[in-house]
């Protein structure tokens, strides 16, 4: 029996003092090569304007464990994310595992003995097995699953089998050491791979010749970490260096806001947003150095999933080509249909396992889109109409209390002790299919007794279309108009129906001095409902599911009050669509797209159409005037869904109150 | 080539209204179809098939607002002729008569008739009175043997028809030729440091008196919203009665 | 009072009728009137005109004139106006007489009045009333000078009788060789419809999805424009559903329209559709839901079935 705490291997035992020296100077050139590379990419990021890196050391340290450690956004039901899972465990532990080693065999005190190697012995050989499996799924997955997103580069077959064979000759030469060095088997048995190893392939072969064999697979290894090392910059591993510096640098900042453009800048340039690739700033340029190609934001992207000119993937690697070239002009490679196909969902930034901000990327090309004067047509109409009549759809803003006839609606004016200010938003005011969802909105706050007002004409646009279309000076105008009215009339509090107004009154306004508590009408509704204030009991019975709309559900997180409204908890009949919740599918509204043209075989408002016909639903309740307009025309367009109904949550539930005080 | 556009400053359609017989004006615009010939002069300069645009405009001082957009799309430098009174087609097309013989253009590209006046004469009158070829309600352009001809399409009343004219010409734009640009801070910025020139009649070398004179402006009564009707009979009495409109 | 003089309108086959309507003007104004045809190979159409009271019907007939070229006709048609002393020349409204006469009035160094639909007079002058921001308002206008230049509206008058005593086909002579020469026509293509222009026609009749097919949609959608004189539309869904063509949608991605009556026939009325209409005068839906948001925008709502309604409305408007 071997005494435990004399449980060690000899390090370098086979390789001559002047072979080490080889090994050394290969393995620093190596790592000289991968540093240079990665010296010339930092470089073409510093080309990049100054700046966009989150500073606050508590954020980007969390977000490196949750993100990096953790790996937070791989984690999925799907043969790639256990890979990677693998992988990654793998290649950390294994790293670590050398590391430690390379520690006690040049450091003061020799620590690689005893119950530490056991365990760290055991620990190397099982996660070195995780390593193996995971090269071996990902080959798999790469050769027989071939999803389009995932990408085909030349450099990803070199890299799998480097890895794979990295695996495999680490295993090789930890068994022939085993061997030649005649390691107990109650040791042995602790390094429990290279042991199989030992007892099936190795056994019987001469000793010596062993040693020989060992010498050779540990050159083998030696020269695959060498080429591992430098070419780590020219395939997908570099994420592993440039990943974390993403998820580190990109800075903090609610989902649903842009980053606001200062005039004195648009004064000096002349320009506004990206129209070269050194408009970007620093992190941006880095970002696209992080992507490793996943495809995880194409698959989740409506645009792609229409069939339209746009992926956020190849928006990414496209840029990332222009950057090695040393290219500049972004609208030679990016082309202008490409960015304006965009609905803003923000579906890629959630998805994205490295944090890279596409939509920050394409809303920085539409600003520079926009002041080139490339933007002509009905989005064009619109912007010029929230300029002149102070909303996109160009009626007269004297007539935004239209919707509330007859229903003697306070106004700011009227009731200045209002503690609610109701604000409807353009599409709640002036679309007359919308205006059902103002009406029984204000008609709920009413029952419930809810202290509200609204401005009446006094609202004009928040500016959202704008931001999102990308004319920031309008934004900005719309924004500090709006912001000097609601200073005015003395507003705390708001809700409102629309995700979009909700959104940017509550994430962007404080960019213009505006700070209001803001509540999207569900929340509040959700609040009245729970207080016994209003009933949703009597529901019809019929099969009904909810229609997330992204700004509310993905971009700000809510997704339980809309639920609560219509009860879905306790409601047998409700089903919820595959894609539900933060991880909704757009109805294709968003981003100014709600005025631009969509070929008939590219309505994003079909394809989720679909989606909710599949679960047997009647009616399609939701909570944004937006997917309100789109899911009725989806509907009438799919086959089958021309006898569903399609309802705001307010409508649904004034409808439940007047069924249940019957 | 030079192209000269003239543009109509307009109270903006989606705000215009009628107060004490005569028309307010909240919010001035550029016609519509002035915009369009605008947009079409850009374009042909982005084709490289002109070298300079020269916009045109008659009106009182807050007619700049209006300058500095077309200037804004794109415009190289503009000029005001100042005049406040209210002109008519005839009296619009001497002094634009005047400004193109300061000019000299190879091409005069205006919209087919101004939205709020809708007379569709200028570009006519003025053609007559140079003596120039016209080309009007025009939905498409190109120029032949080196820049002396036009081919264009025009919209007539049974569909398209085209033609050519010598070079120099008038040309008044329709609806379908293009979608204008949509103009945004930077192209305002840009604006700023074009010249607007200030002319009068008289620095033109032209006296012009209007002709016709508006006595008064009225709104039909405004339609009253929603009335359901219970059948056919009753929809036509009510469209023939009420609406007049049968 | 100088005699006024009318052109009149052909398609090189014969007369085009609403061109005529403006006989009826010269007739309110009173005194006498001549009517002007240019063209090549007139003999037909002009013997087509003379039961219309008319002092004279002139004729300009020459191959120069083969085509409508608006800088040799404003030529002929002003030295016509001289040579007869005329003072008022008149047109109807249409492409030709916009393109022609308002470079003849500037030859004449005269005024011109378009779209004149009815005039007033008062303490004898005359006033014209004529509609200015796309229909929406009218304006009453005088004139003064030598001579002016009018053209009516069409349908703002009726049709001249054609029982007067026939009167003499008088041909104009000019100088053909001295005409301009800077416009050449090149070629033509015509709608085969009969209908008018859909953002100029004074009705719109449209239709929407529960239209079914191409053929229910021409039968009821177009018999209603046919029987109205007026212009069809359709929805996107229609046009996606191949009932239409992509020039027939109304909508914010298709034509904005402005017509005096819009009739909308099974179009629940999406915003993106209103957006294309929100500026006609008249709206008409027919639709068989009753909570169609179109219902909020329309000035007369009938709730039914499209496909009794409609041809009942058809019939209707033919008896009438």
């Amino acid at each position: 029996m071997t005494d435990i705490n004399n449980a060690t291997r000899e390090v370098f035992g086979n390789i001559a003092p002047w072979m080490r020296v080889v090994f050394f100077i290969m393995i620093a050139a190596s790592i000289a090569v991968l540093v240079w590379q990665v010296a010339a990419r930092v470089l073409l990021w510093r080309k990049g304007q100054q700046g966009g890196f989150e500073r606050d050391w508590r954020v980007w340290s969390r977000r490196l464990v949750e993100y990096a450690l953790a790996q937070k956004r791989v984690h999925k039901k799907s043969l790639g994310a256990l890979l990677h899972m693998l992988l990654f465990s793998g290649f950390v532990v294994l790293t670590i595992g050398t590391t430690l080693l390379a520690i006690a065999y040049d450091g003061p005190y020799y620590f690689h003995h005893g119950w530490y190697y056991l365990i760290y012995e055991l620990t190397m050989d099982v996660f070195g097995v995780a390593f193996i499996t995971g090269c071996l799924l990902a080959m798999y997955r790469r050769a027989f699953q071939r999803k389009p997103s995932l990408g085909h580069n030349r450099s990803d077959w070199w890299l799998l089998g480097l890895l794979l064979s990295l695996g495999v000759t680490g295993f090789a030469v930890e068994a022939l050491r085993m061997y030649y060095t005649q390691v107990q088997p109650d040791v042995a048995h602790w390094s429990i791979v290279g042991w199989l190893i030992d007892v099936t392939l190795l056994r019987g072969i001469d000793v010596g010749r062993a040693q020989t064999m060992h010498l050779a697979a540990w050159w083998v290894h030696a020269i695959l970490v060498a080429a591992f090392f430098a070419t780590i910059p020219v395939n997908r591993f570099l994420h592993v260096i440039t990943g974390p510096l993403n998820i580190a640098g990109r800075p903090e900042r609610p989902m649903g806001a842009l980053v606001p453009l200062k005039m004195e800048e648009v004064e000096q340039t002349g320009r506004t947003g990206v129209h070269e690739l050194s408009d970007f700033n620093r992190q941006q340029l880095l970002s696209l150095d992080s992507c490793m190609e996943c495809g995880r934001c194409e698959d989740a992207c409506p645009a792609t999933a229409t069939g339209k000119p746009l992926s956020p993937k190849a928006v990414v690697i496209d840029l990332r080509n222009l950057m090695s070239l040393g290219g500049e002009d972004v609208h030679r490679t990016i082309h202008d249909e490409t960015l304006w196909a965009c609905t803003m969902c923000q579906a890629c930034v959630q998805e994205c396992p490295v944090l890279i901000g596409h939509v920050d990327l394409i809303s920085d090309m539409r600003r520079d889109l926009i002041g080139e004067g490339k933007l002509s047509g009905p989005p064009a109409r619109a912007l010029q109409q929230i300029g002149s009549q102070s909303n996109p759809y160009g009626r007269s803003n004297s007539e935004r209390l239209a919707w509330a006839e007859g229903l003697q609606v306070p106004t700011a004016e009227s009731n200045p002790s209002f503690e609610y200010l109701l604000w409807v938003g353009c599409a709640a005011s002036f679309d007359p299919r919308a205006q059902k969802v103002a009406r029984a909105t204000a008609q709920l706050l009413k029952e419930a007794g809810v202290n509200f007002v609204v401005l009446g004409k006094e609202e004009t646009c928040t500016g959202d279309p704008a931001r999102r279309i990308g004319d920031e000076f309008l934004f900005q105008q719309r924004a500090r108009t709006n912001v000097e009215t609601l200073t005015r009339r003395k507003v705390k509090k708001i809700v409102t129906p629309c995700p979009h107004c909700y959104n940017t009154l509550k994430n962007e306004y404080p960019q213009f001095g505006g700070q209001y508590e803001v509540q999207h009408h569900s929340t509040l509704l959700a609040e009245l409902v729970g207080a016994g204030r209003l009933s949703n009991s009597s529901s019809n019975g019929e099969p009904i599911t909810l229609h997330d709309p992204c700004y509310l559900a993905r971009v700000n997180g809510e997704v339980d009050a809309t639920r609560a409204v219509i009860g879905a908890a306790n409601d047998a009949q409700y089903r919820e669509m595959p894609r539900c919740g933060k991880k909704t599918f757009c109805c294709g509204a968003g981003g100014g797209r709600m005025w631009f043209e969509e070929a008939p075989s590219q309505r994003v408002s079909h394809l989720r159409s679909q989606e909710a016909l599949a679960t047997g639903a009647r009616t399609v309740a939701t909570a944004c005037p937006f997917c309100l307009n789109m899911m009725t025309d989806g509907m009438a367009g799919t086959q089958g869904g021309e006898n569903v109904k399609v309802l705001d949550i307010a409508e649904l539930l004034l409808n439940r109150q007047r069924r249940a005080s019957r | 080539m030079k192209i000269l556009v003239s543009f109509k400053s307009v109270p903006d359609p989606n705000d215009v209204a009628v107060a004490g017989g005569a028309v307010s004006t909240p919010k001035s615009v550029i016609n519509s179809f002035d915009e369009i010939a605008i947009e079409e002069a850009l374009r042909i300069r982005e084709r490289g098939e002109a070298t300079e645009i020269v916009g045109a405009t008659i009106g009182a001082p807050a007619v700049d607002e209006q300058i500095r957009a077309a200037l804004a799309m794109g415009v190289d430098r503009a000029v005001r002729i100042d005049d406040s009174r209210a002109l008519d087609p005839y009296a619009v097309s001497r002094i634009l008569g005047a400004m193109v013989k300061k000019e000299a253009p190879h091409v005069v590209i205006m919209g087919k008739q101004a939205v709020d006046d809708d007379s569709n004469q200028v570009g006519q009158m003025l053609a007559g009175l140079l003596g120039w070829p016209q080309a009007t309600f025009v939905s498409k352009i190109e120029f032949l043997d080196n820049k002396t001809r036009a081919r264009c399409t025009r919209e007539t009343d049974a569909g398209l028809e085209v033609v050519e004219v010598n070079l120099p010409a008038i040309i008044t734009t329709d609806l379908r030729l293009n979608e204008p640009r949509y103009v945004s801070l930077p192209g305002l910025i840009k604006a700023r440091r074009k010249p607007i020139e200030v002319l009068t009649c008289d620095q033109l070398g032209v006296t012009v008196r209007p002709l016709t004179t508006v006595l008064s402006i009225a709104r039909p009564p405004k339609r009253a919203a929603g009335t359901r009707v219970e059948s056919v009979e009753e929809l036509i009495t009510k469209l023939k009665q009420e609406a007049k409109v049968l | 009072m100088a005699e006024s003089l009318i052109l009149i309108e052909h398609d090189r086959q014969q007369v085009k009728r609403p061109s005529l309507h403006a006989i009826t003007l010269a007739q309110q104004l009173g005194g006498e009137y001549a009517l002007l045809v240019l063209g090549h190979g007139m003999d037909g159409i002009a013997a087509s005109l003379v039961s219309y009271g008319a002092s004279a019907v002139v004729v300009a007939d020459d191959p120069a004139l083969a085509e409508p070229l608006a800088d040799r006709y404003a030529t002929v048609i002003a030295e016509a106006a001289r040579k007869r002393g005329t003072k008022t020349i008149l047109g109807t409204s249409s492409t030709f007489s916009k393109d022609v006469l308002p470079r003849a009035a500037a030859l004449l160094d005269a005024p011109m009045i378009t779209d004149v639909v009815a005039i007033e007079e008062t303490d004898g002058s005359i006033s014209y009333r004529r509609p200015i921001n796309a229909g929406s308002m009218f304006a009453m206008v005088k004139v003064e000078g030598d001579r002016r230049v009018l053209t009516v509206r069409a349908t703002a008058f009726e049709p001249p009788a054609a029982n007067a005593a026939p009167c003499p086909i008088s041909h104009f002579d000019f100088d053909a060789a001295s005409l301009p020469n800077g416009m050449q026509f090149i070629s033509r293509e015509e709608r085969k419809s009969d209908r008018p222009d859909l953002t100029e026609a004074r009705v719109v009749v449209s239709g929407g999805r529960p239209l079914k097919d191409k053929e229910t949609f021409e039968r009821l959608v177009g018999g209603l424009a046919d029987a109205l004189g007026g212009a069809i539309g359709a929805t996107r869904a229609a046009v996606d559903a191949g009932m239409a063509p992509n020039d027939y949608q109304i909508g914010q991605t298709g034509k904005i329209v402005a017509p005096e009556l819009y009739i909308a026939l099974g179009i629940s009325g999406a915003i993106q559709h209103l957006a294309g209409i929100k500026d006609s005068r008249i709206i008409v839906a027919i639709n068989k839901d009753p909570d169609a948001p179109i219902f909020q925008m329309a000035t007369y709502a009938l709730v039914g079935d499209l496909y009794q309604i409609v041809p009942q409305l058809i019939e209707s408007i033919r008896r009438a």
